[in-house]
């Protein structure tokens, strides 16, 4: 059961990983980049680190999200050739 | 050409790499040369000497006080050269911000996030008073309320927000923090320890044990205090638009 658990994040993480990276727009880039954070968080608690996962709800997932989302708002959102 | 070279360059390296992992000591493992030493001394002596029931706390505030230190300089080092890069609103001036959205908030929105940033100012209060003896610590409170100030910008706009928390109180606050954290750590230079090891023989015969955890809670406090300001203010730094300084409504 666990191991099962451990199995999907991790394949999770790598579909959010390489997601992150090759979509073109930039805002469901930012948002795919905040589920990473997310499951990141889910396996530091899986790995009894409770306290990086606290840090990477809150940093990870909700203030870098926030301050990229501004960011695209001040620039472009899509990304250009 | 140029894709082979660096795909094999790349292959190459990622064996190199997974060679070196297969010749380290294998994970979990009690006989680790890491795990046979300096952990069973943290876990068998931490809390007579620390005082502090979270052991990580302990390690991270006491033990390791240089280490702790140098995370805290540079993260404020950072803070600070983002803040020099995007400049302050001038003191005084309240900034209002245009916003774009087509739909504005509706009052359920309004009433909600009004009704929810309070609980989670108070759950990061907990997190951070409650540091040593449960996970979570200054950084990661102050990070909870960096966040409910976000929500609560986003849904009220920078004139509301920077109203009730203005440039005085954050600048006064950030640097108060940086200063009693190194007070507190410099409290353990005097005596006789390292940095911020009051905790250690010599200091802690002369000192209560519960003064010694809320040196650690002070701390605490200071970091989260100081984190929350600096990421509210890189916030309103980030939004404001230099055009528009009269509230808008």
């Amino acid at each position: 059961m666990g191991t099962a658990l451990n199995l999907v994040l991790i394949l999770l993480l790598l579909a959010t990983a390489v997601l992150a990276v090759t979509a073109r727009d930039l805002l469901a880039a930012v948002i795919i980049f905040s589920v990473y954070s997310l499951i990141m968080a889910l396996m530091w608690q899986r790995l009894q680190a409770p306290d990086l996962a606290l840090t990477e709800a809150a940093v990870g997932a909700g203030v870098t999200t926030v301050l990229f989302v501004i960011t695209i708002f001040k620039t472009r959102r899509r990304e250009e050739e | 050409m140029k894709r082979v070279a660096s795909l094999l360059f790349i292959v190459a390296l990622a064996v190199l790499l997974l060679y070196v992992v297969a010749g380290m000591p294998p994970m979990g493992d009690p006989d680790n040369p890491t795990a046979t030493h300096v952990i069973p001394r943290y876990l068998e002596r931490a809390e007579e000497e620390t005082h502090t029931v979270n052991v990580i706390t302990g390690i991270i505030l006491n033990y390791r006080g240089y280490d702790t230190m140098g995370e805290v300089t540079v993260i404020f080092c950072a803070l600070a050269a983002v803040l020099a890069v995007l400049g302050r609103e001038r003191r005084g001036v309240i900034h209002g911000f245009v916003d774009r959205s087509e739909v504005p908030s509706s009052t359920i929105v309004k009433t909600m996030v009004r009704f929810m940033v309070p609980f989670i100012i108070l759950f990061s209060v907990y997190t951070i008073l409650h540091g040593e003896t449960s996970p979570g610590g200054g950084f990661q409170g102050g990070a909870v309320i960096g966040g409910s100030m976000i929500i609560f910008t986003t849904i009220f706009g920078l004139y509301e927000s920077s109203r009730r928390i203005p440039l005085k109180v954050r600048a006064s606050l950030e640097g108060a923090a940086v200063m009693g954290f190194f007070l507190v750590g410099a409290l353990g230079l005097v005596g006789g320890g390292n940095f911020l090891t009051y905790a250690w023989p010599r200091v802690s015969r002369s000192l209560h044990p519960s003064l010694v955890v809320w040196l650690t809670v002070l701390v605490e406090v200071g970091i989260g205090l100081g984190g929350a300001m600096v990421l509210t203010s890189i916030l309103f730094a980030m939004i404001r638009e230099e055009e528009e300084i009269a509230p808008s409504s």
